[in-house]
C-alpha cells in the first residue's frame, strides 16, 4: 500500500506497464492467500499422497523399510489375480445397477416434488434425511430389515405369497442388488437436491407456450424439461458414476465383502490389501486402475456431453 | 600399631565394602536397576479403562524395580495396529509395544521395527512363545493366552435333563448333546437353543487347523477343514443352533446368547469368563449356573481329562520397539522378563485375565474370582488343554485369513457348495500369495 502511494507520489507520469503489473501482482497475491488455506490442505492430505501413490503402484513397498522399484510387475500380478477379477466385475455389476436406478428415482421425486404440493418442505427433508444418516446405522437398520428369517422385508414377502424369498445378504446372488436399493435409498435425497435446483432453471414460459401448442405432460417432459436440465443430468451422471466406482463404507459395513466375495469391490480390494496383508505397493497397484477406470468412463461421458451440446 | 590397625580396619571395609557393590552390582547386571538411576519407559496399550491389565502390569514391575516408571500411552483398540503401524514408521511409537495380533508382529518384524528378545529368559511351561518366532528369533514375549472352551449353562443342562459334559466329547458327542438338549428344552418350555456358533471363521476352520494332524492353514489345501464344516451345517440344518445368516444380519452378540440363555452351550476363548462375571454382577447377563468344558475333539484319542484336549488361541505379548536403546533397552528387557514371570501370572489371574503362565498357583488365583465355577473339569478346560496356535507366525497368514472369511460366509450361508468354496479360497489364497 505504502509503497504504490511513494511510487505515486515521486513520480508525477509514472510508468503504466510497471504500474499495471504490480497491481495484478498484488491481486494475485490476495488471491493466493485465499486459496492457501484450502490448497495446503489439499496438497499435504490429497495431492502429495495421490502422486506418491503413482510412485508406489510400481514398488514392492510394505509400509516399513524401502520401496524397491519393481516396474510392471505389480499390473502383471493384477492381470492374473481372481479375486481382483471378481472386485472388479462386481463394481461394474454395482455401478451398471446403482447409477440409472438412484437416477430415475432421484430424477423421479424431484419432479413429483417440484409441484405445488401441500407439505412439499416436509417430503423434500424427508427425503433428504437418509443421506444425512450413519451410515453405520444404515448398515445395522437394513441388515436386519434384509434379514432372512425375521427381516420385514421377507415376512412382507411371505404375506403377499412369495414361498421362498430371496436371503438378500446372505446370498450370494442378491447380496450386491441388496447393497444397491440400500444406496439408492441413501444418495436418492442428495441427488434429488441437485435436480431440484436444476429444474428451477427451465423457463416456465418454455412450459407455458408447449402446453398452449398442445404438448402433452410426456412430451413437455422429454423437449422441455430434459434439455433444460443437461447441465444438472450431466453433473449428476458424472457424480454418480464415480461414486458408484469408488463405493467402499456401505459395503464394508454391511456385507464386508461377503458371503464368500460376492459383494467385494474395488475399494475393498484396495483396502483389504493395504492394510490387511500389508502390501501397500500391489494395493497403491489396484488404486491406479480404479483411477483409470474412472477417469476413462468421466472422460467418455464429457465427449457424449460434448456432442449432444453441440 | 593402633594407626596400623585403624588403616588395616578401614582397607578391610572399603574392600569388603567394594566386594559387596561388585556382588550386588553381578547379581541383578545387566540391569539399568544396578545404578539405581531412574528410567522411564513407555509401554503401549489399547482401551485403558476397560482393558486394566496393562496398569496392572506396569505397577506389578514398578513395584519390582522401583527405579523403573512405567507410562502406559493408550490407544484405540479397533484401530490398535494401523496407530501403531504409524506410530512405529514415524519413530514415535513406545519403547515396548504390546501386541495384539500375532500378524502384527510379523508385519513389525519383518519391516525391522523389533528388538530380537530371544535373550529373555522363558519361565518352563509358558505357551504361546513359538507364535512369536519369526526365522528362528523370538519376536516378543506371551503375557495372556486365551483358549478357547466350551461354555455350557448348567442350569439349562439340567432343565432339559441331559447330563453336563465329562470332558471326553468329541463333534459327534456334541451334536448328539445338542440334539438331546432340543428335545429336553422344548419339553421344558424353554425357548433356548442348544448352541451358538458365533460367525467368526475362527469358530469352524481353528478346530480344524488345530486338531487335524498336520492341517496348514498356509498351504492352500483347505479340504482338511470339510468334516469340520459338514458336522457345523448339521447343526445349523437342524435348529440346534442359529442360522449363521440370522446371525450375522441381527449382529448377534456371543455375550448375549450365552449371557441371555438363549442357548446352553457356546465355544469361546477364556477371554470371556471375566465379560460373563461382570455381566452376570452387573445384571447385563442372567444369574445362572455355568460350567467350562474342553472342546470337542476330533477322535477320542484326544478327549478325555487324562488327555490332552486340543484346542486353540493366539497369544497377546509384548515387542520391544528397534529405536529402544542403552538403559531404557535393559529396562525394557527385564520388563518383558516380568510380564511372563510367575508372579505377573497371578496378578493377571486376578482380574480375570488367561496368562500364558499357568501354575497351580495360578490356577488357584483364577478360580479364586468370585462367581466363577470351581468344579474340576472348569478347571481342566481352562488350564490343561493343548493350545495350538491359531495364526501361524507367517506374512502369508492375512493373505489366508482374507481368503478363508470370504470361503465362511460363503458355506455357512449356504450359497456355495463346500467343495466349490474350499477350492475357491485355495484359489484366492495360492493367487494373492504368489
Amino acid at each position: 500500500m505504502t509503497a504504490i502511494a511513494t511510487d505515486v507520489d515521486t513520480s508525477p507520469t509514472p510508468p503504466l506497464p510497471r504500474r499495471r503489473s504490480r497491481l495484478r501482482r498484488r491481486n494475485s497475491l490476495i488471491g493466493w492467500s485465499f486459496i492457501l488455506p484450502n490448497f495446503l490442505g489439499f496438497a499435504l492430505l490429497t495431492l502429495i499422497p495421490v502422486v506418491t501413490l503413482f510412485y508406489l503402484g510400481f514398488t514392492n513397498w510394505n509400509i516399513f523399510g524401502t520401496a524397491n522399484w519393481t516396474g510392471l510387475a505389480n499390473f502383471q500380478r493384477l492381470l492374473g489375480d481372481t479375486t481382483f477379477h471378481t472386485a472388479v466385475l462386481n463394481t461394474f455389476y454395482y455401478a451398471v445397477l446403482h447409477i440409472p436406478l438412484t437416477f430415475v428415482v432421484s430424477l423421479g421425486l424431484a419432479l413429483l416434488l417440484n409441484t405445488k404440493l401441500r407439505g412439499v418442505a416436509f417430503f423434500r427433508t424427508a427425503a433428504f434425511f437418509p443421506y444425512i444418516t450413519s451410515i453405520v446405522a444404515i448398515a445395522v437398520v437394513w441388515n436386519l430389515l434384509f434379514s432372512p428369517q425375521y427381516g420385514p422385508i421377507n415376512q412382507l414377502l411371505h404375506f403377499v405369497g412369495i414361498a421362498n424369498p430371496p436371503t438378500w445378504l446372505q446370498s450370494t446372488t442378491w447380496a450386491l442388488p441388496a447393497t444397491v436399493i440400500v444406496s439408492t435409498w441413501r444418495d436418492m435425497g442428495y441427488y434429488m437436491v441437485l435436480f431440484l435446483a436444476g429444474l428451477q432453471t427451465v423457463p416456465r414460459e418454455l412450459h407455458e407456450a408447449a402446453r398452449v401448442d398442445g404438448a402433452s405432460v410426456w412430451q413437455r417432459f422429454w423437449n422441455v424439461t430434459m434439455p433444460c436440465l443437461r447441465p444438472t443430468t450431466f453433473f449428476v451422471t458424472v457424480m454418480l458414476t464415480i461414486n458408484s466406482f469408488k463405493v467402499f463404507d456401505l459395503i464394508l459395513v454391511m456385507t464386508n465383502g461377503g458371503p464368500g466375495n460376492a459383494t467385494l469391490v474395488l475399494s475393498q480390494f484396495i483396502y483389504q490389501t493395504a492394510f490387511v496383508q500389508n502390501q501397500f505397493g500391489y494395493a497403491s497397484a489396484a488404486s491406479i486402475v480404479l483411477f483409470l477406470i474412472c477417469i476413462v468412463v468421466t472422460i467418455i461421458q464429457f465427449l457424449i456431453n460434448k456432442r449432444r451440446s453441440a | 600399631m593402633n594407626r596400623k590397625f585403624a588403616a588395616a580396619a578401614a582397607v578391610s571395609i572399603a574392600a569388603t565394602l567394594s566386594l559387596a557393590a561388585c556382588s550386588g552390582g553381578v547379581s541383578t547386571a545387566p540391569s539399568a536397576t544396578s545404578d539405581n538411576k531412574p528410567v522411564t519407559i513407555s509401554v503401549s496399550g489399547w482401551s485403558l479403562t476397560t482393558t486394566p491389565e496393562f496398569q496392572v502390569l506396569a505397577d506389578g514391575f514398578h513395584k519390582q524395580h522401583p527405579n523403573v516408571t512405567v507410562q502406559v500411552k493408550d490407544y484405540d483398540a479397533a484401530n490398535y495396529a494401523t496407530l501403531l503401524t504409524a506410530d512405529l514408521a514415524a519413530g514415535t511409537a513406545p519403547d515396548v509395544v504390546a501386541i495384539k495380533q500375532v500378524t502384527d508382529m510379523v508385519t513389525f518384524a519383518s519391516g525391522g521395527q523389533l528388538v530380537d528378545v530371544s535373550d529373555v529368559k522363558l519361565s518352563d511351561g509358558i505357551k504361546g512363545a513359538s507364535s512369536y518366532k519369526l526365522d528362528g528369533k523370538q519376536y516378543a514375549i506371551p503375557y495372556r493366552l486365551d483358549g478357547n472352551v466350551l461354555f455350557y449353562n448348567k442350569d439349562l443342562f439340567k432343565a432339559a435333563g441331559v447330563p453336563d459334559p465329562d470332558g471326553t466329547w468329541t463333534w459327534d458327542d456334541y451334536t448328539a448333546a445338542a440334539e438331546k438338549l432340543k428335545t429336553g428344552l422344548k419339553s421344558a418350555g424353554s425357548s433356548a437353543l442348544p448352541a451358538y456358533l458365533h460367525t467368526w471363521n475362527s469358530q469352524v476352520q481353528s478346530f480344524a487347523t488345530a486338531q487335524t494332524p498336520k492341517a496348514d492353514m498356509l498351504s492352500g489345501n483347505y479340504a482338511y477343514m470339510k468334516p469340520y464344516y459338514e458336522q457345523a451345517l448339521k447343526m445349523q440344518d437342524e435348529g440346534l443352533q442359529l442360522p449363521f445368516a440370522t446371525a450375522s444380519a441381527n449382529k448377534t452378540t456371543y455375550q448375549a446368547e450365552f449371557g441371555k440363555q438363549q442357548a446352553a452351550m457356546e465355544l469361546m476363548g477364556s477371554w470371556y469368563v471375566a465379560t460373563l462375571l461382570a455381566q452376570q454382577k452387573s445384571g447385563d447377563a442372567d444369574k445362572f449356573q455355568w460350567g467350562m468344558a474342553p472342546v470337542p475333539q476330533r477322535t477320542s484319542a484326544t478327549a478325555g481329562t487324562d488327555k490332552k484336549p486340543v484346542t486353540f488361541g493366539d497369544p497377546t505379548g509384548f515387542a520391544i520397539n528397534v529405536k529402544t536403546d542403552g538403559a531404557k533397552l535393559t529396562a525394557a528387557k527385564e520388563f518383558l522378563s516380568y510380564v511372563e514371570s510367575e508372579k505377573a501370572a497371578e496378578s493377571l489371574a486376578q482380574i480375570g485375565i488367561s496368562p500364558a503362565l499357568v501354575t497351580d498357583a495360578v490356577t488357584k488365583t483364577f478360580f479364586g474370582q468370585q462367581g466363577i465355577p470351581t468344579d474340576s473339569l472348569s478347571k481342566f478346560a481352562w488350564g490343561s488343554q493343548k493350545i495350538a496356535p491359531q495364526n501361524p507366525p507367517s506374512p502369508k497368514t492375512p493373505i489366508a485369513s482374507t481368503a478363508l472369511t470370504a470361503m465362511h460366509s460363503a458355506i455357512m450361508t449356504g450359497s456355495t457348495s463346500l467343495d466349490k468354496a474350499i477350492s475357491d479360497a485355495g484359489a484366492q489364497f495360492k493367487n494373492q500369495a504368489g
